[in-house]
């Protein structure tokens, strides 16, 4: 019985373990990451169509061995604060798990020491908002343990825009008009029909 | 009164061509059963044909909240944007239903709601071109009149059904229609995913996704004109001309609707039962997913669930009616009302109490059953309101639902004054105390909750026949009122059924 007790009691201790180390806090990350891009003040990008050049890597000035742990790097794709505001499913939340600031991934290569330059075109989901990019360092067991990111730290400087497709395509435009009217007409089709046969009944 | 296949009339042998019905039928030709198996014309048929038009009406106006993800990030909206656009999709059909009231009682539920359907097609086909937040808002708004049907639903069952059934065949027509608010939030994202899978990218998707309800609609609508029939005897251009159908004026049918406090008390109370079913609609979802930390899909089920609970809870409600109807009357159906109103409202202070998630499902699940059999009940005390204007009362009660629907969003779900939870707590406070007027409605032949029938002798013809003045019941188009009166002596009860001797005064 108590041998049970003690089972059930280290499982359980064991999966909390297991859970704070799934806890990871933006604030308890260091910035060890430089990340820059090529874009310009006030441009706007098409997605899906525009490239933006992003050049990251570790911070050269660092001390060695900062990157012992890193195994992995990925970039992503972030809302700036303005594209945030009055949308909630974009919240920035501390709690990595939760965090929805960064929903687009560029990329995730295996790490290298050297800076890494890349051309990405930028997808067609990506909807129209202000970004920015950060680079996240990552380590054997993929939790995120470094970050760098192309703005500062209040997110205000060097950010761009990106202008997402419509969806839309004149074949759907068309068809929508088409169905539409033909709605419309069958309407008033049934209506003369209906008062064709009344008239033709009251005559007999 | 009831005839197994032929009518009294044509036994005494007072028509030409005896009319055959699949159904046993009254002397207004009413089905007096209910069979939903059977698609027999035209009462079973009709009965059909009204829920799936309505069905695909709520399909296409709820179709936007599943898709909202991928909407939002397409038409740029905000969290402000998607609330307005959801106010407004409730908003437009509080005048359409009341429109469609009016429009029932002159021209028939069949021209009414299949015209309804065609005309708000188009606004469904258009949301496969939005562009921007305004017209998003403006489509919804648009998309949303078509739930009017509703009216034209339950004004088509009221025509069709004879007062035994009549609380059961509102409540399914009813509850299977609305059931299109639960099943589009599985069907849309299903379609969305098989275009996605096609070849299509996420932003076009979505939108050849819309145009799967807008043909649905537009192919329910043709139904119903081609195969749906407005009375049991014919179609109302038809009867009009034969002459068995006076064409009532639209001044004299909206007076008399809206001067019956009756239909203004329940247009309150179904906003606190129907409007409530339209705001968790809108907001449960969102609900479950902030306070439980839940994945969208899941708590997108969770919220569909409340919308399917309406294939039997709504059904349920309408046969409470009924069977309370056979031994106590009317007083009975009022009672019911009250009583499962009532503990909707209760459930709804503690679904905004309870911490845990199993908890709240299982609360939410039996809120949800008494909200939608309050739904039932209510439409089972409407067809007795009034005959000369039973459009013009159902469209007031369908719209009273919609009002109430706009007003619990802004007061309690609009912004961040109240939390979710504390919003839920003080809709349920809200139901209960919207739901006392109940108390006050009083019929002089049957009686009220808390009053027997006048001591004056007052029969179901003196309550029926006073919407008609004296030249027109000259013109004798007072007739099949005079019928229903005598069709609705069931709604005295058992105990004074019985003892009915028909008045003198009826010739």
């Amino acid at each position: 019985m108590a041998a049970r007790g003690l089972l059930l009691a280290s499982i359980y201790l064991s999966l909390l373990v297991h859970e704070c180390y799934g806890v990871t806090l933006f604030s308890s990350l260091q910035k060890t990451l430089q990340v820059t891009t090529t874009t310009k003040r006030g441009q706007v990008l098409k997605a899906g169509e525009d490239k933006v050049t992003i050049t990251w890597g570790l911070n050269q000035s660092l001390a060695a061995g900062t990157d012992s742990a890193y195994k992995t790097m990925k970039l992503q794709l972030c809302f700036a604060p303005v594209s945030q505001k009055d949308r909630a499913w974009r919240k920035t939340e501390d709690h990595l798990n939760k965090d929805k600031t960064c929903s687009f991934k560029i990329v995730e290569k295996p790490y290298n020491k050297s800076l890494q330059t890349l051309d990405w075109i930028i997808e067609s989901d990506v909807p129209t908002a202000t970004y920015f990019v950060r680079a996240y360092a990552l380590n054997a067991e993929r939790h995120e343990v470094a970050y760098g990111q192309s703005t500062n730290d209040q997110k205000t400087t060097n950010l761009f825009d990106i202008q997402a497709i419509t969806g839309r395509h004149a074949s759907l435009d068309i068809a929508s008009v088409c169905f539409s009217v033909f709605s419309i007409v069958a309407l008033f089709g049934f209506f003369f029909h209906e008062k064709r046969k009344a008239r033709m009944s009251q005559q007999k | 009164m009831e005839v197994e296949g032929r009518d009294m009339a044509s036994i005494r042998g007072d028509t030409d061509e005896p009319r055959k019905f699949d159904l046993p039928v009254d002397s207004e030709h009413k089905a007096t059963e209910f069979r939903v198996l059977s698609t027999a014309a035209p009462h079973m048929r009709a009965f059909h044909l009204s829920w799936v038009s309505f069905f695909s009406c709520f399909v296409s106006t709820f179709a936007a909240p599943p898709l909202l993800p991928i909407i939002r990030d397409n038409l740029n909206l905000t969290a402000t944007d998607i609330g307005n656009a959801g106010i407004a999709s409730v908003s437009g059909a509080v005048f359409a239903r009341i429109a469609m009231g009016t429009t029932c009682d002159l021209f028939g539920p069949r021209l009414a709601s299949a015209s309804l359907i065609l005309i708000t097609a188009p606004a469904v086909y258009f949301t496969s071109i939005a562009s921007s937040p305004i017209s998003f808002l403006l489509l919804r708004f648009c998309t949303g009149f078509s739930i009017a049907t509703f009216v034209s639903t339950q004004f088509w069952m009221s025509s069709m059904f004879s007062g035994p059934v009549v609380g059961t065949a509102n409540g399914v027509a009813g509850g299977w229609g609305n059931l299109g608010g639960g099943a589009t939030q599985l069907i849309m994202p299903l379609v969305f995913g098989v275009i996605r899978d096609i070849g299509a990218i996420k932003f076009t998707a979505w939108r050849i996704a819309f145009f799967i309800p807008a043909l649905f609609q537009t192919l329910a609508a043709f139904a119903v004109l081609i195969f749906g029939q407005d009375l049991p005897d014919g179609n109302f251009s038809g009867l009009q001309n034969s002459g068995d159908k006076q064409k009532d004026e639209f001044s004299r049918v909206f007076y008399h609707g809206a001067t019956n406090y009756r239909g203004w008390i329940l247009a309150l109370t179904y906003g606190y039962c129907f409007g409530v079913e339209l705001t968790v609609d809108n907001i449960i979802a969102e609900y479950f997913y902030d306070r439980f930390n839940l994945e969208l899909h899941t708590a997108g089920m969770i919220a569909a669930s409340f919308g399917l609970a309406n294939i039997v809870s709504r059904p349920a409600g309408g046969m409470i009616s009924d069977i309370t109807a056979k031994r106590f009357g009317m007083r009975g159906r009022l009672w019911a009302l009250w009583v499962m109103q009532t503990l909707g409202g209760v459930f709804c202070v503690i679904l905004g109490q309870v911490g845990s998630l199993t908890a709240s499902i299982i609360v939410m699940i039996i809120f949800s059953m008494f909200v939608q059999a309050a739904c039932g009940l209510t439409f089972g005390v409407v067809p007795f309101v009034s005959r000369r204007s039973l459009g013009v009362i159902s469209g007031m009660t369908g719209g009273g639902g919609n009002v109430g629907a706009v007003l619990t969003q802004l007061i309690f779900f609009k912004g961040s004054k109240y939390s979710k939870e504390t919003g839920i707590t003080l809709m349920g406070v809200m139901i209960i105390c919207c739901t006392l007027p109940i108390m006050l409605i009083y019929f002089p032949q049957w009686g009220g909750m808390f009053c027997g029938p006048s001591k004056n002798i007052t029969t179901e013809e003196d309550y029926y026949l006073s919407e008609w003045n004296s030249k027109e019941k000259q013109k004798g188009f007072h007739q099949s009122s005079l019928k229903f009166a005598d069709n609705s002596r069931s709604e005295r009860g058992r105990s004074r059924v019985n003892t009915t001797t028909i008045p003198p005064n009826q010739v």
